[in-house]
């Protein structure tokens, strides 16, 4: 597993002249593109909106970016497939990881802005990991629903990239719940969007010293079942995969 | 050894596979799918390879031989029968179709090593050899992307013969390298044979003669023959209306 992601890695970066740099330069253009944006033309947001926003934007872009590789993650590997056998599932969950490789870039580049915007430390930090697992959880649940999908169907890819951009503007990344969402709706909105609460729980323990938000709970129970019905769903299609590309 | 007993492969069959979701419920709306048929890529194969045994695999395109080879790889299930093997699968790679081809004819080696079972100290114990075999120089650590396809064939041919599996597919990888790598190959096929379980498949009825000591005949995913490399190959040739064997001039 670990050869696989790293060849992949290899494979995708060879690519670039200047390889491993972009892993730090696309989460810093897109903050300055957002910020930009936001700050700028919309004048919206806090002082502490760059920070609040790039937590925003790493946790997303992990999630989006494995889910958006998945959909072509075994039909790109057709010639592999089709020739060892070997647990697909490695496939999509590769794509993950190689994700959180950028996340981890992200996060070097996290920790001196967390100290210029002045995020106040507490023992609630000890909760992130909990957090990037239950992420991973979901995440993984979430691409091996469509890696599966992504096989059968040839132009998922061009319905997903337009779900993901529709997911990004309905989640709390560009603003925060509490200044946006009338308080009346809160509930609804984080019911709806289970993964709001872990998006707000990113910045509440990062950032604002606090615990993670209690619709996290929400979250949390969503990437479990996601989780279970992934597996369950893939090692079903497994093999109807091979013959399917 | 491998043995399949009545296998079969079934494949579904729609007018156009892999088709969007789009199409889908466009389709769908206006009651214009398609039943969906079903194709049998073998069926009622029945077969028993021994241990040691190098088997050529002959038939006209689309018969089933790949999807024989990938049975055995244990790529595809089986819909129907049985299929069991003893031994260790080495890869298949056609004319070198599993290669990343961003990745470096090194890397390759080593990816492919792992999907076999391979641990890195195994692969970096043979590396050396399989690249000295390749003869690649240093296109080794150029991307798979900038080989020739006998380039390719060369590296797919060293990597499935040095692994040290038990059970050694080829599929058509002989044909596509040059003289010289032929002969070379052809050496290395007569080590093997006796002491691996080799599966064959060619076109190239000279090379199925000439290493098989037992040749299987596909037609239409059905075994047409079995037996002798001689009598199943006159067979073939008979059915497919070739009056003489076609012979490459080395």
């Amino acid at each position: 597993m670990w050869y696989i992601v790293k060849f992949q890695m290899k494979a995708e970066n060879k690519n670039k002249v200047l390889g491993f740099l972009w892993s730090f330069l696309n989460p810093l253009l897109l903050l300055i593109t957002y910020i930009v944006l936001m700050q700028i033309i919309f004048r919206r947001g806090g002082p502490q909106f760059p920070i609040l926003l790039f937590i925003g934007l790493l946790s997303w872009t992990w999630f989006a970016s494995s889910l958006i590789r998945s959909v072509s993650s075994i039909t790109s590997k057709m010639g592999l497939v089709k020739s060892v056998r070997f647990p697909l599932a490695i496939l999509p969950i590769s794509g993950i990881i190689i994700g959180f490789f950028d996340w981890l870039f992200g996060f070097a580049i996290l920790v001196p802005m967390l100290f210029i915007y002045e995020a106040s430390f507490t023992v609630n930090i000890l909760w992130l990991p909990v957090l990037l697992l239950i992420e991973f959880i979901g995440t993984i649940g979430a691409c091996l629903i469509f890696a599966v999908l992504g096989t059968y169907l040839a132009d998922l890819d061009n319905i997903i990239r337009f779900l993901i951009r529709i997911a990004f503007y309905l989640s709390p990344i560009l603003y925060s719940v509490a200044d946006t969402v009338p308080e009346r709706l809160t509930t609804l909105y984080m019911i709806l969007n289970p993964f709001a609460g872990l998006l707000e729980s990113y910045k509440n323990v990062l950032v604002l010293g606090m615990p993670p938000n209690e619709y996290a709970l929400v979250g949390a129970a969503v990437c479990v079942v996601l989780f279970v019905v992934g597996l369950w769903y893939f090692s079903r299609n497994e093999y109807r995969l091979v013959k399917a590309i | 050894m491998i043995k399949t007993d009545d296998l079969g492969i079934k494949f579904k069959m729609e007018k156009r596979r892999r088709s969007g979701a789009l199409a889908f419920l466009l389709e769908r709306s206006r009651k214009q799918r398609r039943p969906n048929g079903e194709f049998w890529a073998l069926r009622h194969v029945s077969l028993t390879v021994e241990r040691g045994e190098t088997v050529g695999i002959i038939g006209s395109n689309g018969s089933g031989k790949s999807t024989l080879l990938r049975v055995v790889a244990g790529v595809y299930p089986p819909d129907e029968g049985k299929v069991s093997i003893d031994g260790e699968v080495s890869t298949l790679f056609s004319l070198g179709t599993g290669f990343n081809a961003e990745l470096s004819g090194r890397d390759n080696i080593y990816l492919d090593g792992i999907m076999i079972g391979l641990t890195k100290n195994q692969i970096d114990g043979i590396i050396d050899d399989i690249i000295g075999f390749t003869e690649l120089g240093d296109f080794i650590d150029m991307p798979v992307r900038t080989y020739s396809s006998g380039m390719r064939a060369r590296l797919g041919f060293a990597i499935a013969i040095r692994a040290d599996k038990d059970i050694v597919l080829i599929d058509e990888i002989m044909g596509a390298g040059d003289v010289a790598f032929r002969q070379k190959a052809g050496v290395e096929m007569n080590r093997i044979i006796g002491e691996k379980t080799v599966l064959l498949v060619s076109h190239s009825m000279d090379t199925i003669a000439q290493f098989a000591n037992k040749v299987i005949w596909l037609n239409k995913g059905v075994m047409a023959a079995m037996g002798e490399p001689k009598e199943v190959i006159e067979q073939y040739l008979a059915a497919s209306k070739v009056k003489k064997a076609p012979t490459i001039i080395e």
